[in-house]
């Protein structure tokens, strides 16, 4: 329990250093930056209680937020994302799964898992940018910050869970 | 019990989730200078419009009191006016003795707010019920106006009501004149349109127009002078030809009236006294 508590945190240090460190930095034609941070909500394990996801995502948010300046945001976006992810794991994981099943593409399989994840990192997004726009004014400019940070966010969420978890 | 607290830590995420939400909210809007300006202006906005919506209501329900002082004041507007053109006539030219003395006599008239409670149009004698009677000082003979003119005189009273003769009555005659000239009548009601009444015994050199105004004469102790009855309408010859006969557009509409004021002049007796010199 505790190694697994441990091995979650460590994972989220991983991908927190790679969004602060690396993927902040980054805005593909001037437009949004990806966003990682989900993925570790998404990757929760079956069985996580709905108020340990909520701790989990809030906390992540909470960290990312100091780091880029956006109190409040990040947190919200992760939050919401954490109360839907374990209803939405026990709807779509395999009928037959373990008891701690750990998301991914070889446990759920390739189209099913890639839905989960789209689904959740749209919900995240859509949240995000709304309130970091926070405005209906320039609807077109957050739609496309959106779009392009979704983009960028789901290919290297893709490219991370290849090659944490290659096909067997 | 058990199964009591089963039940609420089932949903003790929902809980759990809002108020991490409501913190999330928090540092958003304390933390974010843009977020926390949209936040507070939209706030402001929200809070004004309701104070705005308070308001808007808050006047619907103060309207019958705004109205009768309205009236109130509307009616005093009407004698102060009227006092006044008396003076600036008196300045510009002499007047005479009784002219001066009825404006210092009706100095001493008090009005009497009150609200129609009953009243009819249909009928050839139109009758008016008011909520106000003898208790409140209203006695037979007093005038009644509304704060566009004059409604009635008062018939009959009771400790708490009183019964006023609408001048849409056909036994009505109330004493008026042409503003701006001297030349005088009555006003009666004959029936049929409302808001029409006629003014007799106008002479035939008077110089009338349409759209001249009809107010009282003042040539009694029922209503001061210059209280606004309505406009020629409309200018016929009397029957026998001798003088004018004037339609007149009435201003007070009686169908649609709430608030009155009843013209109580504490000097009655003694103007009656001096205009019958």
């Amino acid at each position: 329990m505790i190694i697994s508590i441990l091995r979650r945190m460590a994972w989220a240090l991983v991908l927190l250093a790679l969004q602060v460190l690396v993927l902040d930095q980054i805005h593909p034609w001037g437009w949004g930056a990806p966003l990682l941070c989900p993925l570790i909500v998404v990757t929760l394990p079956l069985g996580t209680s709905r108020s340990e996801a909520l701790l989990w995502g809030f906390g992540l948010g909470f960290v990312a937020d100091i780091f880029a300046g956006t109190a409040g945001i990040g947190s919200a976006a992760m939050t919401l994302i954490a109360l839907l992810q374990p209803p939405l794991l026990e709807f779509m994981a395999p009928r037959d799964s373990e008891e701690e099943l750990r998301p991914s593409f070889s446990v759920m399989g390739r189209w099913n898992y890639l839905r989960f994840m789209a689904l959740l990192f749209l919900v995240h997004h859509v949240v995000y940018f709304a309130l970091e726009g926070f405005s209906c004014f320039r609807i077109d400019d957050i739609a496309i910050s959106m779009g392009v940070s979704y983009a960028a966010s789901m290919l290297i969420a893709i490219v991370v869970e290849t090659v944490r978890n290659p096909k067997k | 019990m058990s199964d009591f607290i089963e039940r609420i830590t089932a949903y003790i995420h929902w809980a759990l989730f809002l108020l991490l939400e409501a913190l999330s909210g928090f540092l958003l809007f304390q933390y974010n200078h843009y977020q926390g300006s949209v936040w507070f202006t939209q706030a402001n906005s929200v809070a004004a419009q309701v104070h705005e919506w308070e308001a808007y209501v808050l006047s619907y329900l103060r309207m019958p009191t705004e109205n009768a002082a309205l009236t109130q004041r509307n009616i005093m507007l009407q004698y102060n006016n009227d006092v006044l053109r008396h003076e600036l006539a008196d300045l510009r030219a002499d007047s005479s003795f009784t002219q001066q003395a009825q404006t210092r006599i009706l100095s001493g008239m008090t009005l009497i707010p009150a609200r129609v409670v009953d009243n009819s149009v249909r009928q050839k004698d139109n009758m008016l019920v008011i909520n106000v009677g003898s208790n409140d000082g209203v006695q037979p003979e007093m005038g009644v106006v509304s704060g566009t003119g004059v409604v009635g005189i008062v018939s009959q009273v009771t400790p708490h009501y009183a019964l006023v003769m609408s001048v849409l009555n056909s036994h009505s005659s109330i004493s008026c004149r042409l503003r701006g000239t001297e030349y005088f009548g009555y006003m009666k009601w004959k029936g049929g349109r409302t808001l029409r009444a006629s003014m007799d015994e106008v002479p035939r050199h008077a110089r009338i127009k349409k759209g001249d105004v009809v107010e009282t004469s003042g040539f009694s102790s029922v209503f001061p002078p210059g209280i606004f009855l309505g406009k020629v309408a409309e200018i016929h010859n009397s029957s026998d030809g001798m003088a004018y006969e004037l339609e007149i557009l009435l201003s007070t509409d009686i169908a649609n009236i709430r608030h009155v004021n009843v013209i109580n002049n504490h000097n009655k007796e003694e103007l009656d006294s001096l205009l019958a010199q």
